[in-house]
């Protein structure tokens, strides 16, 4: 019979990671792209910082759109490429950030982070890599697709 | 002679959650083993959704109770391991608490679903025949793979990683992960207050995964619901505020999470005998930790 270890906890947790934010860059944008239309030679921009025609050898091979929905308290960027006809090719995380340690408290705090490229202002704790627990929902995520394909999917093609 | 080795690591939104993949390989090489994971994940997400009318699982769901229904070998797999956790576990793993999910607003009803039938579903009700055919003992059977189907997502995902050539790599669906190479250092969110970490955890070769009693963590509706039912009473058990499980495949991390939110300490010979560890948050706020795992975990995180 196995004697489970016991440790007496405090009622919040006994751990607190001191860091603010956890935070990971996947892809950069341009990888972003050449990943999801690897044949592709040239892109080009329809809407500064938000759409891209993604051409090869002349013809269209897609298009690549990037967005950004907020997650738990943070902005999660991400990119959705899609077909020539305007269906969903792919979505790609492309930068994850999560507010961690409880700083988070007024829009104030969150402004800082507005129009800043790759999470700039964040300090980020480099120790943590991998979290487990309570799992959280890409419902934003959908939601933002959504979002794209009634903006894009009929106009691009 | 090896070649130059980078870690590379994607993330997309799978499985209503996200899926991070990495892989430690030659580039071109890492990035084509985790577009074979993604692929494998996207599989599993299609085949098992509870969601999608086109699954194995609504299929099952609508036709299984009429006549046998054939499914994809990985299905067959997932059920076979639903199926033989419920026996190992007295009931209180069960893939057919789908009603009272339903019942619970956490999963949608379908066309000839009701309310009636929450008391008859049961994984005793499910019949697994020869040549990947699964046939359902009454009409009241309604099962959901979601407490299952992500380990396994994992475990498919590690295994693309590994066929193509990667040294490492690491799959983590929502907190429910597998790695393989180089040790990871996992940080375990306190269930309680999710944005802390409790403690972190060194896994190597192997699989973690977590259970939280709380449907909204975050208080937002970012958060999916960590919907478990006890089997014995049609709704949630209240003695475990979560449970993470260290095993050696994700599959059964995933199961064996849910059966000690349910079970508690109870559930150690069952650990034993899937060489299988955990720790668990108890309602008084205790921490407790199986011998075999008590090494690995760090408390000063």
């Amino acid at each position: 019979m196995t004697h489970w270890i016991r440790y007496t906890l405090p009622a919040a947790a006994i751990v607190t990671v001191a860091s603010p934010a956890y935070a990971v860059q996947y892809l950069t944008l341009e990888e972003a792209q050449k990943q999801a239309f690897p044949s592709a030679t040239k892109f080009t921009e329809l809407q500064a910082g938000r759409a891209w025609k993604a051409e090869a050898g002349g013809r269209v091979a897609g298009y690549f759109i990037f967005d950004r929905v907020i997650g738990k308290h943070l902005y999660i960027d991400y990119a959705v490429a899609l077909t020539p006809n305007g269906a969903v090719h792919r979505v790609e995380i492309l930068e994850y950030r999560e507010s961690y340690g409880g700083e988070v408290r007024g829009s104030g705090w969150l402004a800082q982070f507005i129009g800043k490229t790759s999470g700039s202002a964040l300090q980020i704790n480099s120790d943590i890599r991998n979290i487990s627990g309570a799992t959280l929902s890409s419902t934003h995520i959908t939601e933002g697709v959504k979002r794209i394909l009634a903006t894009y999917g009929s106009r691009l093609r | 002679m090896a070649a130059a080795c980078d870690r590379i690591r994607r993330a997309r939104p799978l499985l209503g959650t996200f899926v991070e993949i990495e892989a430690a390989a030659p580039p071109h090489d890492a990035n084509a083993a985790i577009d074979a994971a993604f692929a494998a994940i996207g599989d599993v997400h299609r085949l098992m959704s509870f969601h999608d009318a086109d699954s194995d699982v609504s299929r099952l769901n609508r036709e299984a109770a009429v006549r046998p229904v054939k499914v994809h070998a990985w299905t067959f797999e997932v059920l076979g391991a639903a199926v033989e956790l419920h026996a190992a576990s007295d009931g209180a793993f069960d893939v057919a608490v789908a009603p009272a999910l339903q019942a619970m607003g956490l999963l949608p009803r379908h066309a000839g679903d009701d309310a009636e039938i929450v008391r008859l579903s049961s994984s005793d009700g499910i019949e697994l025949l020869p040549d990947n055919r699964v046939r359902f003992r009454s009409a009241g059977v309604r099962i959901d793979l979601g407490g299952i189907a992500k380990g396994f997502a994992v475990d498919r995902a590690l295994a693309a990683l590994r066929r193509f050539g990667a040294q490492g790599g690491m799959v983590n669906a929502g907190g429910d992960l597998a790695a393989f190479g180089p040790p990871q250092t996992i940080h375990v969110r306190d269930p309680r207050a999710p944005e802390h970490a409790i403690c972190s955890i060194a896994v190597r070769d192997g699989a973690l995964a977590s259970s939280a009693r709380r449907f909204d963590p975050f208080e937002s509706a970012a958060t999916s619901a960590a919907a478990i039912i006890d089997p014995a009473i049609g709704k949630p058990p209240g003695e475990v505020h979560g449970a993470t499980v260290r095993a050696p495949s994700c599959i059964i991390a995933d199961a064996l999470t849910k059966i000690i939110m349910i079970r508690g300490t109870g559930a150690a010979e069952l650990l034993e005998r899937y060489d299988a560890g955990a720790l668990l948050i108890a309602g008084d706020g205790e921490l407790q930790i199986t011998p075999n795992l008590h090494r690995a975990v760090h408390l000063a995180a």
